[in-house]
């Protein structure tokens, strides 16, 4: 078997992942490559719960790992790259309330938050516990960046994938902290997967803001031609 | 025994409400019979259990229903509960009377079935309230009772006039309902439990705050000054059997609360009394200086509801001071004074409301100045409007009399004993209370004038005609009740067990009449029996007609100068001049107007800084996802930073 200490620092390592792509979802207006990050986040979730089953042995991580890889990995970014592929804008330059800029120096102040609300809140916790603690302040970071995403962005399509960074948060903190029951995470995952592909049937108005999109749908019931409405 | 009766009554006036509405599609006139037959039987039932309760002194108390421990629907029935029992059984059983003939009358047609079932479930929640034996049943009921009279004086709901009086109604009533609830809670967190629990006497901050909540919120129901607006709008309103339920019974469930808590929980203090009094004395005075100001036969009934409302906070007042200063005898005169007069209230205002009813229905105006001459079309009525007048008006030997004859000595007699500074205080309120009488004496003069006497002032007013059986003998047996409380108060007063100072109203009765009988003897031996043909108070001019006659307007007209400082108008003229230089006169336009002070100067500012601050609250829905978003971020934060440094 590998070290527990050499697991230990391939996890660290992998937590410094999840933070670059975080923030790389934050912060980028090109809209191509999102997707992609998204799905390599994911990949990284998924190392660490091999990681962790290395180190636990518990079997519900491997099935985690499993059932993340194959919904967030594979399925819901291949949708949403179907929904980009009918799109025709490729950059999300309109934001609400915070610039990408700003964004990124909130969500490093965010962390800072939590990390020493959280070890206000668990004091004298053994040295072994520390990776968890840490694990528990990525996670929960995670999920508030997603929602900042979710926000500060007006295209539709960035706002769904920030949702979906948001529960990678959740995820995160499930596995470090909480012991997140299988299938509540699994039904979490159906959730994600009916969202992308509502997401998906909806695409016609994906490429505009929500209140663009409205005015769309309503017209849509009227004529017939909305395609040629933008 | 008094129990298996309580429950059998409340069985039936649900019933009565109850079957109403599951027929209300069908337009038949047995089911609204039915339903008020129900009211009838139930109120007799009441009133027998009452008048049990009452004579005997016992109290009983009995748990009806207990959800979860510490809560419970619970009832008492003591000699307090069942006096007010008393009130609500007379007067409901004679309204519900006048109801069944006044209903097929109205228009709305399944629409009256809703009418029948909401008076049967306002006349239940009124039951349920006065004999609640917790706090939070109390609040519960009288939630109920707030409910259901807003339905019945939304009856007309597709006049413009009574959704702005049903508007109105709602929010006092809720608001008195916000305060009731301020001062439960407040009592719970004194006293850890929601039953009726006595108070140690000690005079904290928390127990004056519950003391103050709870007065604002019975005066908003009973419609003290300044918080009386909704009287005027929802009387008028509604239809006028509810008018008579909800001023002759639903504004002495307000004084009930007041005094239940005043007597079972709060140990007073004396500034307490002289803040009831205050409130008392300035809503008799104004009320009916109001009163006589009004033209609409229900609002005018209204504002005279306010004015009695007074004279009982008036005794509530003298009851809490004199209990202050430790002299329980006078305490407990001017408490039985209020408590007559709460009882006799009931029972001449609601005779006064269903006998204007009757003549709104023959006349088809509400306006005073329309009518006149109905004491020959419509006599009985119009006989028992006079001892509904007479009655009102104190004189004696009548029921209004004898209650504030009550209050009077209870005045007098204090003069000697308390002190100099409540002196001044008591001398003012008297003073205040002795004009408020002799007003409202003038102010019934004025009604009964111009509705009855003279010559048909409008076509309406001469076509009028007696009104159906069924609608006479309900306000006959208030007026015999009223007689009958007059003349035999004393006796009365003994039988339940108290030794009041007042006179043998008997004798004081008898001795009238034959002063009556004597001078009309001595008029009728002396004057020349010379018979003269000629119109009465024609003052000479042959054919006289209605418009030359001594209006109602004419009447007040001295009383409106008097008070002119009162009345406050508001004049305006507007001019066009046919040149820029404004020389040349083209037309004008005067208006004076008479000031609503309260609404214009209360009532509107606070609702307009309470709209403006909503429109300012109400930004924060913006109807855009991302703000809401943002919402529960800043929320999520929130907590976080709470439960890393606060928690």
């Amino acid at each position: 078997m590998i070290e527990q200490v050499t697991i230990e620092g391939i996890i660290r390592i992998l937590f410094v992942c999840v933070i670059i792509t975080a923030a790389y979802i934050i912060s980028t207006r090109n809209l191509l490559s999102v997707v992609s990050v998204y799905a390599l986040q994911s990949l990284t979730l998924v190392c660490i719960a091999l990681a962790l089953y290395f180190l636990e042995g518990s079997v519900v991580l491997l099935a985690i790992a499993g059932v993340t890889f194959i919904s967030k990995v594979i399925i819901i970014p291949y949708f949403i790259a179907t929904i980009q592929e009918k799109i025709r804008i490729k950059r999300d330059i309109e934001f609400h309330y915070l610039s990408p800029t700003t964004s990124l120096l909130i969500s490093m102040i965010l962390m800072l938050v939590i990390y020493m609300a959280l070890s206000r809140i668990v004091v004298g916790s053994p040295s072994r516990e520390n990776l968890f603690f840490f694990g528990a302040v990525l996670g929960i970071s995670l999920m508030l960046m997603g929602m900042m995403v979710t926000f500060s962005r007006k295209r539709a399509i960035t706002k769904v994938l920030g949702f979906l960074s948001m529960e990678n948060g959740v995820l995160l903190f499930g596995m470090f902290v909480t012991e997140l029951p299988f299938i509540i995470e699994f039904l979490i995952i159906i959730d994600l997967i009916i969202l992308v592909i509502l997401t998906t049937i909806l695409s016609v108005g994906i490429d505009s803001t929500l209140e663009d999109y409205h005015k769309r749908l309503h017209r849509f019931h009227l004529l017939d031609d909305s395609e040629e409405v933008i | 025994m008094i129990v298996e009766l309580f429950i059998l009554s409340l069985v039936i006036l649900l019933a009565g409400s109850i079957f109403p509405l599951i027929t209300a599609s069908f337009d038949r006139r047995f089911i609204r019979t039915f339903s008020f037959s129900c009211t009838i039987v139930a109120s007799l039932l009441l009133g027998m259990l009452s008048l049990m309760t009452l004579l005997k002194g016992d109290s009983v108390f009995f748990i009806l229903y207990q959800p979860i421990p510490g809560f419970s629907l619970s009832f008492v029935i003591d000699r307090l509960a069942s006096f007010f029992l008393f009130i609500i059984a007379v007067v409901s059983s004679c309204v519900a009377l006048y109801f069944t003939g006044y209903i097929e009358h109205e228009n709305g047609s399944t629409r009256r079935n809703l009418l029948c079932s909401c008076t049967n479930l306002f006349v239940l929640a009124m039951v349920l309230v006065v004999a609640s034996a917790n706090t939070i049943s109390f609040f519960l009921f009288w939630e109920l009772m707030a409910g259901a009279s807003f339905f019945l004086v939304m009856y007309e709901y597709s006049q413009r006039d009574t959704i702005k009086a049903g508007i109105f109604y709602f929010v006092m009533t809720q608001l008195s309902s916000l305060f009731i609830l301020l001062g439960i809670i407040v009592l719970y967190i004194i006293s850890g439990s929601f039953a009726f629990l006595h108070l140690s006497p000690v005079s904290a901050p928390l127990i004056t705050l519950a003391f103050l909540a709870l007065f604002l919120g019975f005066s908003i129901k009973a419609g003290i000054i300044p918080f009386h607006k909704w009287l005027p709008y929802a009387h008028p309103a509604s239809p006028s059997p509810v008018s008579a339920l909800m001023s002759g019974v639903m504004l002495k469930i307000a004084v009930y609360g007041i005094v239940r808590f005043l007597l079972d929980v709060f140990t007073p203090d004396l500034w307490w009394g002289v803040l009831i009094l205050a409130a008392g004395a300035a809503s008799a005075v104004l009320g009916v200086i109001y009163a006589l100001k009004e033209h609409d036969v229900k609002g005018m009934l209204a504002y005279s509801s306010i004015e009695n409302i007074g004279i009982i906070f008036i005794g509530v007042g003298l009851f809490v001071i004199f209990t202050a200063s430790s002299l329980p005898l006078l305490a407990t005169i001017s408490l039985l004074g209020a408590l007559f007069h709460a009882l006799n209230h009931s029972l001449f205002k609601s005779l006064l409301f269903l006998t204007s009813g009757s003549v709104v229905y023959a006349t088809g105006t509400r306006d005073i100045e329309h009518m006149g001459g109905l004491s020959r079309s419509m006599p009985v009525t119009s006989a028992l409007f006079f001892v509904g007048a007479l009655s009102i008006a104190a004189l004696p030997p009548l029921n209004g009399f004898a209650s504030e004859l009550l209050i009077f000595i209870a005045f007098f007699s204090s003069v000697t004993v308390v002190d100099p500074l409540f002196k001044v205080i008591l001398f003012i309120s008297l003073a205040l209370f002795a004009l408020t009488s002799a007003l409202s004496a003038a102010c019934f003069v004025k009604a009964f004038g111009s509705i009855f006497l003279a010559l048909p002032r409008s076509q309406e007013s001469a076509a009028a005609r007696e009104v159906p059986r069924t609608m006479l003998i309900g306000p006959a047996i208030l007026a015999a009740a009223c007689i009958l409380l007059g003349v035999f108060a004393l006796q009365i007063f003994t039988i339940v067990g108290f030794a009041v100072p007042l006179p043998d109203m008997l004798l004081v009765g008898l001795l009238l009449l034959g002063m009556a009988v004597l001078t009309y003897g001595a008029l009728y031996f002396t004057a020349s029996h010379e018979v003269r043909i000629s119109e009465t108070w024609g003052c000479g001019t042959l054919s006289q007609k209605a418009s030359s006659e001594y209006s109602g307007h004419g009447f007040s007209e001295p009383l409106d100068i008097i008070f002119s400082a009162i009345y406050r108008t508001r004049t305006k003229n507007e001019r066009i001049f046919f040149d820029q230089k404004n020389c040349i006169f083209k037309e004008g336009r005067g208006e004076i107007r008479l000031l609503k002070v309260f609404e214009e100067y209360l009532y509107r500012p606070i609702a307009q800084q309470s709209m403006r601050l909503a429109k300012e609250v109400s930004r924060f829905q913006n109807g855009c996802l991302d703000t809401y978003l943002f919402y529960v971020f800043i929320t999520v934060i929130a907590l976080i930073i709470f439960l890393g440094w606060f928690a």
